[in-house]
């Protein structure tokens, strides 16, 4: 974007499109979608964690009216290919239903299909599953022993990664330091948990031999692997991307529920739907989250200047591998932070255990990992005796050292943390703010206050692929976007991947308007089903704004050109005097109009410049800004825009009750320059409410016997609008130097922090009693516990 | 998510609810379904037959006779919520209603169906034990009686008789004197399941000394408890009052442990929720 040129749409205040048909009720989920005859799946779930299957009994299930069919693991597996293992753990076998064995409780061991949900359920039920137990661990820590029973014993161990990373002078720096500083913090096993539970309608078309399939899905590369698994042509699978996603953050991935269906619907020659209940999504779908321990060990010097980390992080991969364990691999694009720290070791470990499998959620990692480095951050600051905010703002990267490149081969594109850190500490009136701790302290109440400053990489190109698994060579995650005049002169905008609440109708207008300099509400999105798509990856990892937002102002950009060689040639002026504004094409000798561009182009051939074909249209495929190589020694350019955000939180809790409270939740929020404002407020807000849950009350717990205690919302527990506090969000615009318009991120934003302001508040308050709660969620008995614990031995 | 097969019935009187409940010993009520709906879609009851009881005339609306303040069983607790029968006469009902559920949760569910459930944190079931109402049901067309204490066994599980419906709940008027009472309780999310909860009623004399108070704790164990702090009378009330009486009745409260909250948990917060139902009730009496 020119500089001198005030943006006319980009970050003005203009509504999200998508929001009125959602807020109408009008959206377009997988559950309103009917195919005729079509047939519905219920799931047969192993009760125990580990067990033999010995025989499956279908015939009771098959003897009843509208039963259509029973399949199990062994008839699948025969037919399909394993899913697709990130790691190169080839032994790790994973297929929609267990064969031969299950491997965690509530695992799919078969699945029945019938004229309706209910009388498929009714048949589940009556599915005789025989079995011997099996033993079965649940603790990763207890999986890294090399005796503990193993999950996959094809594989030989639990351990599916364990790679450690030097980057720097590790030990040289830990030499040379003041002091040392151990701990340890745990991440507990949470989601993102959407209102729609995943879903799916797959219709095989015999006569094209083409599959249909509708779903809600946020999955990068979901058709190509359909395909894989079915033994299909890539060119076999059509999805349509024209269904709304009733929410994901990850966690919409699908492939096993869409091999299933997408198995049936051939076999039995009609279209077959599964949605999964709450159960099914809950304790077998793709819900569970990262589950990791970290031990951190840091040096510092009594001056308080951070030189060196080691990190280990274990991660509890549940049964299978999946794409779980690159969840370990994206924080290594960030991982120190938002800090000058000169070497880093980190040690990625990820084990199976008898648990449900762990999928992508919000952040991919980044999260966890920034919960970890900001508990450390404040513990040294404890331990020095400094202000945990002196200390951090001590330790920040300075704007003037951007571009900065980290120890682990990233480099960090723009920021200024301080300015949004001062932007924040004056919104809050800091002094104010601590006097109020104070207050409330002098009342009897526990009072504290959080912060945490922290990244949000964003648009990469899975670089972690590469990084951890050294037979994968992806270096592009490109996204690709077609604009389109037809011959009234009217603009489409095509999309080529489903959402899931991002906006990318909103986002993909808003840009191509901007370049156009034409009002986005006259400009139409739309979605072909992925036969009809240019490549692209979903909208994973922060990337759209950055991604889909570049291929779209390109692919205008390429448009203007040919409008104005087009405009010239009419006026016969050099394209290089010509100018395109606000539709028209500009020349020496006066002005071309954008109706008699579209009529040349649709009409008439014989006023188009030489050699130009007939149409205005354009495709443009998006390569990640600084996606070129593949690592190099453990090293590579993870992500290319880095958005910054500061939390500071102020909580209270009676001691004995110790229900946190939050009374005031600030957030200094820089992603580069917004493309809507209420689609990254939205963002933000939602990341925080998250982050909320994962601080305090979220966990897919299991209990000694392997079963997941926490199978419905009974038990698993989200904040809701009573528990989030009123936020107010502080903007910053630190431009990206790599992208169109200078824009970053804003995917993941307030979910990246605020578990570590949360917890690191929650710590300030119990600072008297010197307790440690190091596990999330901090349940509000283990604060209770923790205090009464403490008083009674003071 | 879809419930087993049942069959739905809607009886046009009391009776013919009663003959049908009668008729199979897996008939179950409906009323407001706030926590048997759920339960079906699990699938974690299965009747055979679901009576329907919500629109019967006869089990709906909230009267004062000599006994007490009686309240229908299918009675929604938004209705209870804004008699102002309940809140001049019950006061400790009226303290607890605003903690059952939520508004959406409440306009369905019903008095006698919250009892009837008997799960161990319900706040109506807690006020019902402290005031020691009576809980009426019709079983083989005779009423019969329970007090709350003997009719909470475990959690969920009742003396309910087999077959029988509840018609009533008959709570008592509040005593003469100047009456108040308090109603506290803890979750880690507002209106949701309580880890603990505390009911107090105190009954002043003109001289503000206490005549009589009454205490109870709900979902720390297996069934709402009443707590004997007689000894509170005659006293002023004083926070160091309520703390002694408080300490003594509480010493061997049975509480749980779960995933959300540890049995330490739950018997340190039913103490303080305990002092601040008392201290309520008592700013209230004044």
């Amino acid at each position: 974007m020119n500089a001198d040129t005030k943006p006319r749409f980009l970050s003005t205040d203009r509504r999200v499109r998508e929001d009125k048909r959602f807020v109408a009720g009008s959206g377009r989920f997988v559950q309103d979608l009917d195919r005729p005859g079509m047939l519905h799946v219920a799931l047969v779930a192993a009760q125990h964690p580990a067990a033999k299957i010995v025989k499956i009994d279908a015939s009771e299930a098959l003897a009843m009216e509208g039963v259509h069919y029973v399949i199990d693991g062994a008839e699948l597996s025969a037919a399909v290919n394993p899913l697709m293992n990130g790691l190169d753990t080839p032994n790790v076998r994973r297929f929609p239903l267990a064969v031969g064995q299950n491997r965690y409780a509530g695992e799919w061991i078969a699945a029945v299909v019938a004229d309706t949900r209910a009388l498929a359920e009714d048949a589940a039920e009556r599915v005789k599953v025989e079995v011997e137990r099996l033993g079965f661990l649940t603790d990763a820590e207890k999986a890294l022993d090399p005796e503990s029973t193993p999950v996959h014993p094809e594989h030989g161990s639990n351990l599916l990664l364990d790679r450690t990373f030097d980057w720097g002078p590790v030990e040289d720096d830990f030499a040379r330091s003041d002091e040392t500083l151990k701990l340890r913090v745990t991440w507990g096993r949470n989601s993102t948990v959407p209102i729609e539970t995943f879903g799916v309608i797959c219709e095989w078309n015999p006569w094209d031999e083409v599959l249909d399939v509708w779903a809600s899905i946020q999955m990068p590369k979901y058709a190509d692997q359909i395909a894989r698994a079915l033994k299909l042509p890539g060119n076999a699978v059509r999805v349509h991307y024209d269904v709304d996603v009733g929410g994901s953050y990850g966690v919409k991935r699908g492939i096993k529920q869409t091999v299933l269906a997408g198995y049936l619907c051939r076999k039995l020659g009609r279209p077959v739907r599964l949605i999964e209940d709450r159960l099914e999504n809950m304790r077998s779908g793709d819900a569970h989250g990262p589950e990791r321990i970290f031990d951190i060990e840091v040096a510092f010097d009594r001056d308080g200047t951070v030189n060196a980390m080691k990190m280990r992080a274990l991660d509890n991969a549940g049964a299978y591998a999946g794409r779980a364990p690159f969840q370990l691999g994206k924080p290594i694009g960030a991982i120190v932070g938002p800090y000058r720290i000169n070497s880093v070791q980190y040690r990625a470990m990820s084990v199976t255990t008898n648990k449900a499998v762990q999928e992508a959620v919000r952040g991919f990692g980044q999260s966890p990992t920034n919960y970890a480095i900001e508990t450390m951050m404040d513990r040294v600051a404890a331990h020095l005796g400094m202000d945990r905010l002196e200390f951090r703002q001590k330790n920040l990267i300075r704007s003037e050292e951007f571009p900065y490149l980290i120890p682990s081969g990233s480099t960090y594109d723009s920021g200024d943390y301080h300015a949004v850190i001062d932007k924040v500490l004056a919104t809050a009136d800091y002094a104010e703010l601590q006097a109020e701790r104070d207050r409330l302290r002098a009342e009897g109440l526990c009072a504290g206050i959080g912060i945490a400053a922290c990244l949000e990489p964003s648009g990469g190109n899975s670089a972690f692929e590469p990084l951890l698994n050294e037979k994968n060579r992806t270096s592009t995650w490109m996204e690709g976007c077609r604009v389109n005049v037809d011959a009234l002169g009217e603009v489409t905008v095509a999309i080529h991947t489903t959402s899931s609440g991002q906006g990318h109708e909103t986002l993909a207008a808003t840009v191509v308007g901007e370049v156009l300099q034409m009002d986005p509400d006259r400009i139409r999105v739309v979605r072909p089903d992925s036969l009809s798509s240019l490549p692209g990856n979903s909208p994973v990892g922060s990337r759209m704004a950055i991604m889909l937002g570049g291929a779209a102002a390109n692919a205008a950009r390429e448009l203007i050109r040919q409008a104005v060689a087009i405009g010239a040639h009419l006026s016969r002026a050099d394209p290089a005097a010509c100018r395109y504004e606000d539709g028209t094409v500009v020349t020496p000798d006066g002005t071309v109009t954008w109706d008699e561009i579209v009529d040349v182009a649709h009409r008439r051939f014989h006023d188009l410049p030489p050699g130009t074909n007939p149409g205005l249209t354009a495709n443009f495929i998006q390569q990640v800004p600084t996606g070129t190589a593949l690592p190099k020694d453990g090293k590579v350019q993870m992500y290319p825009c880095y958005s910054f955000e500061f939390h500071l939180v102020l909580l209270a809790f009676d001691p004995v009750l110790a229900k946190p409270e939050i009374r005031r939740y600030v957030i200094g929020h820089d992603c580069g320059t917004v493309i809507n404002p209420h689609i990254v407020k939205g963002m933000t807000l939602g990341g925080i409410a998250h982050g909320l849950g994962a601080a305090l009350l979220e966990e897919f717990a299991y209990d000694g016997e392997g079963q997941l205690m926490t199978q419905s919302f009974l038990d698993y527990l989200m904040p809701s609008s009573h528990e989030m506090p009123e936020v107010e969000i502080v903007k910053h615009e630190t431009p990206s130097p790599l992208t169109e318009f200078g824009q970053k991120g804003s995917g993941e934003s307030g979910y990246l922090g605020a578990p570590a302001a949360i917890s690191g508040a929650i710590h300030d308050a119990v600072s008297q009693w010197g307790i440690h709660l190091n596990k999330l969620p901090i349940r509000m008995s283990a604060i209770s516990d923790a205090i009464a614990a403490a008083e009674e031995n003071a | 998510m879809k419930p087993a097969p049942f069959e739905y019935l809607r009886p046009a009187s009391v009776d013919e609810a009663c003959e049908a409940l009668a008729s199979d010993p897996d008939a179950r009520v409906l009323a407001g379904g706030q926590t048997l709906v759920p339960m079906l879609a699990m699938r974690l009851s299965r009747p055979s037959i679901l009576v329907d009881i919500t629109r019967l005339a006869d089990l709906q609306g909230i009267t004062e006779t000599a006994e007490g303040i009686e309240i229908a069983a299918a009675t929604r607790q938004a209705v209870a919520l804004k008699s102002d029968l309940i809140a001049r006469q019950v006061p400790l009902l009226a303290a607890a209603l605003p903690n059952v559920g939520h508004p959406p949760t409440r306009a369905r569910g019903t008095v006698g169906g919250s009892i009837a459930h008997g799960d161990p944190s319900a706040e109506i079931a807690l006020a019902a034990t402290i005031l020691n109402a009576r809980i009426v049901y019709i079983e083989d067309g005779e009423e019969v009686e329970f007090e709350p204490e003997d009719f909470f066994i475990g959690p969920t599980v009742t003396m309910a008789p087999m077959g029988g419906l509840m018609t009533r709940v008959i709570f008592p008027k509040k005593p003469a004197g100047r009456v108040g009472a308090g109603f506290h309780e803890i979750a880690s999310r507002r209106s949701d399941y309580a880890f603990a909860s505390a009911g107090a009623q105190v009954v002043l004399d003109d001289d503000g000394a206490c005549v009589q108070a009454l205490l109870g704790i709900g979902s720390v164990g297996d069934v709402p408890v009443a707590v004997d702090v007689s000894d509170l009378a005659g006293t002023r009330l004083t926070d160091d009052d309520l703390k002694g009486a408080i300490e003594a009745a509480l010493a061997d409260l049975d509480c749980v442990d779960d995933l959300h909250a540890t049995a330490t948990y739950r018997a340190r917060a039913a103490k303080r929720l305990a002092f601040q139902a008392l201290a309520t009730a008592r700013e209230n009496a004044a």
